[in-house]
C-alpha cells in the first residue's frame, strides 16, 4: 500500500532528529496561532465572514474581475490577461525584454512557482534573483520551497552555514541565524540597487479601489518595487475581493493563521505606478475557472495560502513538504494537484489521516478534509484506487451487511491478543508496519451493552478490570 | 494572447450556484485604554511607541534614540534632523545610505500596531531602506482595530500605502527570529 508520498516519507523519517524538529517546530508556530486566535473574541466570526466573502466573490468573479481590472487600468497599471501558465511566462516575458531588463528581482510568489516562470526566464537570459530570504537560500540550492509560507523550513542552520561559506563568502562555521541574515542583507540590497524591474505576486486585489496589495516581514517587496522604474504584478483570478472593508477580514485572519503574528510587519498598497514608472499587472485563470463549475472542490479557491493547515497536519509535520508530488504541500497541496492533474498527483491523497485538523483552522473554513475524502472515493475512476485496500472494503462490506457473522467475528478478535507475533506484524498487514495493534476487551461494546453493564461509571471500573 | 473578454465570459460560464455576500463591517476587538495597548502590541512585535511629553523638543528625542546617525532623511517640517529629503533626488537610488528616515504616520491599529503610512513624499524607499525609521503618530489617531483603521484609511491620490507593524524581520532560517531583515532594524513611533 506504498504511494510516492509514503515511500518519500520513509527517506524524510529517515533522519529522526530532523523529524523530531521539523514536527515540533511546526507545532510551535500552530501554537502560536492558537493563541492569537483566542485574544479575538470575534475569531469564529472572522473566519465564516471571511468564508462568505470568498464564496461570494467567487461565484460572482466575473463582475469581480471586470470592475478590479478597469479600476486599475484607470489608476494607470497595464493590465494583461493569462490563460494558462504558458501565456503567463510569455506576457511577463515580453514586458521585460520591451524595457531590456537584464536583472529581475522577485518577492515570493507561489503563482510563478506555478507556472514555473524562474527556469523560463533564466532559459532566455534574464537574471532573476529572488529576495525573500528562505527563497534566496533555496534558489542558491537550486531546490524547490518545502512550505508555502516557511519555504526553507526543511533546512538546518549548519546547512545555510556552508551554503553561505561558499556562495557570499561568509565566515567558516559560523551559522548564527544573525550573522547569516545580515549576511544575505548585505548581499541582496545589492541586488536590489542594481536591478532593473521587480516582481511581486498579490495576496489580495480590492477591486473597488484596484489596490494591489501584499503582505511581507522582511520589506523585501516594498524594497523592490521602490527603486528599480518597472513593476510587474502577476496574481492569480482568485485573488480578488469586493473592497476594503472585505480586506480588513483577511488582513486580520493572515498572519495570525499563518505565523501566529497579529499581522505581517508590512502590508503594501499599491495603487498607481510611482512617478515616471510602469506598473503592469497579469491576471492568470491556469485551471482556476474550471474549479469554480466543480461544486465538490469550488471551495479550493478560497485560499489565501496562509500555510495554517500544513502546520497542523500530523502528516505535513512528520513526513516533510518534499514528501509530497505537487508543488503545494498539505492539505490545500492534495487538493490543489487533485484539481491539476488527478492522474499525476493521486499519490498524495495517502498523506491524509482524515483527522479534520486542517478544516479547523483554515481561515477561510475550506473543507478541506472532505475534499480528500472525495477524491478518495472517486479513486476508482482514475483507475487509481489501491487493490489490497480494495479487498479490505470490500471484506468489510460482506460483513457489515451480515450482524451475525459480524458478532462471531468480534466474539473471536480477543484471541489475536494471544497470537504469535510473526503471525501479526507479517508483510501483509501494511497497518502494522510502525503500529502496535491494541488489545482487544474480551468482551465487546455490544455484549457489555446489552448485559446492562454500560453505564458511564461501569464503563471506567470495566475498563479497569480488564 | 487571451483577451479580457474571453477570459472574464469562461468565467462567466462556469459559475454555478451564487452566493450573497455577508453584512459588513463585523465587530471587532475594543480596547479599554488603546493607547497603551498600541504600545503593548508594538513592544511585542519588535518596536517602541514612546509619547512626546508637554514641553519636550522632538529632534532632541529623535537624537537621544539615534546618537549615531548621520544621513537622515524626511520631508517633514516637525523635525530640523534632515540631512535629505526624499523629495529632492533624482533617483531613488541616491537614498541608498540612509541611517534614519523620518516619516508621518496617519492611524495607529492598537490590535497589531500597524500604522498608516501614505506616500506623501516623492521616493518611498526610505522607510524601507534606512537602518532605522521614526514615524511621526497624533495619539488621537489610535484606533482599536483594522475594520476602524480601514474605514479612514486615505491615500491622498498617492500612489502607495503602507501599514508598519514594527521593523523589518525574518526567521526564514530555523525559525529563529531575526530583527532587520532587508527593512529598518528598529522602529520608533512617537506619539505627539
Ligand atoms: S487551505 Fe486554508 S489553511 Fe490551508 S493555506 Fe489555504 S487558507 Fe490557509
Amino acid at each position: 500500500m506504498s504511494t510516492k508520498h509514503t515511500k518519500a516519507a520513509d527517506l524524510f523519517i529517515e533522519n529522526k532528529e530532523q523529524q523530531v524538529w521539523h514536527n515540533k517546530t511546526l507545532h510551535f508556530v500552530r501554537d502560536k496561532r492558537d493563541k492569537m486566535a483566542m485574544q479575538l473574541p470575534e475569531w469564529e466570526v472572522l473566519r465564516e465572514t471571511a468564508h462568505k466573502i470568498k464564496m461570494h466573490t467567487i461565484t460572482h468573479l466575473d463582475h469581480y474581475l471586470d470592475l478590479f481590472s478597469t479600476r486599475a487600468e484607470a489608476n494607470g497599471i497595464q493590465v494583461h490577461w493569462a490563460k494558462d501558465a504558458e501565456e503567463h511566462n510569455q506576457i511577463v516575458y515580453e514586458i521585460l525584454q520591451s524595457h531590456k531588463v537584464r536583472k529581475l528581482v522577485k518577492s515570493k510568489s507561489m503563482l510563478a512557482e506555478e507556472c514555473h516562470l524562474n527556469p523560463y526566464l533564466i532559459d532566455k537570459g534574464i537574471n532573476v534573483v529572488e529576495s525573500d530570504l528562505g527563497e534566496r537560500i533555496l534558489q542558491l540550492l537550486n531546490e524547490p520551497p518545502s512550505h508555502i509560507v516557511m519555504p526553507a523550513i526543511h533546512l538546518k542552520r549548519q546547512e545555510v552555514g556552508k551554503l553561505f561559506e561558499e556562495k557570499l563568502h561568509t565566515e567558516k562555521d559560523n551559522s548564527d541565524p544573525t550573522y547569516l541574515t545580515r549576511a544575505a542583507r548585505a548581499h541582496l540590497r545589492e541586488e536590489f540597487l542594481t536591478a532593473d524591474a521587480a516582481m511581486t505576486g498579490a495576496n489580495f486585489g480590492v477591486a473597488e479601489t484596484g489596490d494591489i496589495v501584499v503582505c511581507t516581514n522582511e520589506g523585501n517587496a516594498d524594497m523592490g518595487t521602490a527603486l528599480p522604474p518597472l513593476h510587474i504584478v502577476t496574481m492569480g483570478m482568485e485573488k480578488v475581493i469586493p473592497n476594503l472593508q472585505s480586506l480588513s477580514v483577511f488582513i486580520r485572519l493572515l498572519a495570525r493563521s499563518a505565523t501566529g503574528q497579529p499581522v505581517t510587519a508590512y502590508t503594501s498598497h499599491y495603487r498607481k505606478p510611482r512617478e515616471g514608472c510602469e506598473m503592469h499587472l497579469v491576471i492568470v485563470d491556469n485551471g482556476r475557472s474550471e474549479a469554480l463549475s466543480n461544486e465538490d472542490h469550488i471551495q479550493t479557491l478560497k485560499c489565501i495560502r496562509c500555510g495554517a493547515c500544513m502546520n497542523t497536519c500530523p502528516v505535513y509535520r512528520r513526513s516533510g513538504g518534499y514528501s509530497y508530488t505537487y508543488f503545494i504541500p498539505g492539505p490545500i497541496g492534495i487538493n490543489l494537484g487533485m484539481l491539476h492533474a488527478p492522474k499525476e498527483y493521486y499519490d498524495n491523497l495517502s498523506a491524509c489521516s482524515l483527522c479534520y485538523s486542517c478544516n479547523n483552522v483554515c481561515p477561510v473554513k475550506i473543507d478541506l478534509a472532505d475534499q480528500i475524502y472525495k477524491w478518495r472515493q472517486n479513486l476508482d475512476s482514475f483507475g487509481k484506487a489501491d487493490p489490497m485496500k480494495k479487498v479490505m472494503s470490500e471484506g468489510m462490506k460482506f460483513m457489515f451487511e451480515r450482524p451475525a457473522l459480524f458478532r462471531t467475528g468480534l466474539k473471536m478478535a480477543p484471541i489475536v491478543n494471544h497470537m504469535p507475533r510473526p503471525l501479526i506484524y507479517n508483510g501483509l498487514n501494511d497497518w502494522g508496519k510502525g503500529r502496535e495493534l491494541p488489545q482487544f476487551a474480551s468482551e465487546s461494546f455490544a455484549a457489555l451493552w446489552k448485559k446492562g453493564k454500560v453505564s458511564a461509571a461501569n464503563q471506567k471500573r470495566s475498563n479497569h478490570e480488564q | 494572447m487571451s483577451n479580457k473578454a474571453a477570459i472574464i465570459n469562461r468565467v462567466k460560464q462556469q459559475i454555478r450556484t451564487q452566493y450573497d455576500m455577508p453584512v459588513l463591517p463585523i465587530k471587532g476587538i475594543e480596547y479599554a485604554d488603546k493607547i497603551a495597548q498600541f504600545k503593548e502590541t508594538l513592544r511585542a512585535v519588535g518596536g517602541e511607541a514612546v509619547e512626546l511629553k508637554q514641553g519636550e523638543d522632538l529632534d532632541t528625542v529623535i537624537s537621544l534614540h539615534y546618537p549615531e546617525a548621520k544621513t537622515i532623511a524626511s520631508n517633514l517640517e516637525d523635525t530640523t534632523l534632515a540631512t535629505i529629503s526624499p523629495d529632492n533626488v533624482n533617483s531613488a537610488h541616491d537614498l541608498k545610505n540612509i541611517d534614519l528616515a523620518i516619516v508621518r504616520g496617519e492611524i495607529g491599529v492598537a490590535e497589531n500596531a500597524c500604522v498608516w503610512v501614505p506616500q506623501l513624499m516623492k521616493e518611498r524607499v526610505i522607510c524601507f531602506i534606512s537602518e532605522y525609521l521614526v514615524i511621526l503618530l497624533d495619539k488621537n489617531s489610535v484606533v482599536n482595530n483594522m475594520h476602524e483603521a480601514y474605514e479612514q484609511i486615505n491615500f491622498h491620490d498617492s500612489c502607495f500605502g503602507v501599514f508598519i507593524s514594527g521593523p523589518s524581520k525574518t526567521a526564514d532560517i530555523e525559525q529563529a527570529l531575526v530583527v532587520g531583515a532587508h527593512g529598518p532594524k528598529g522602529v520608533l513611533v512617537i506619539l505627539l
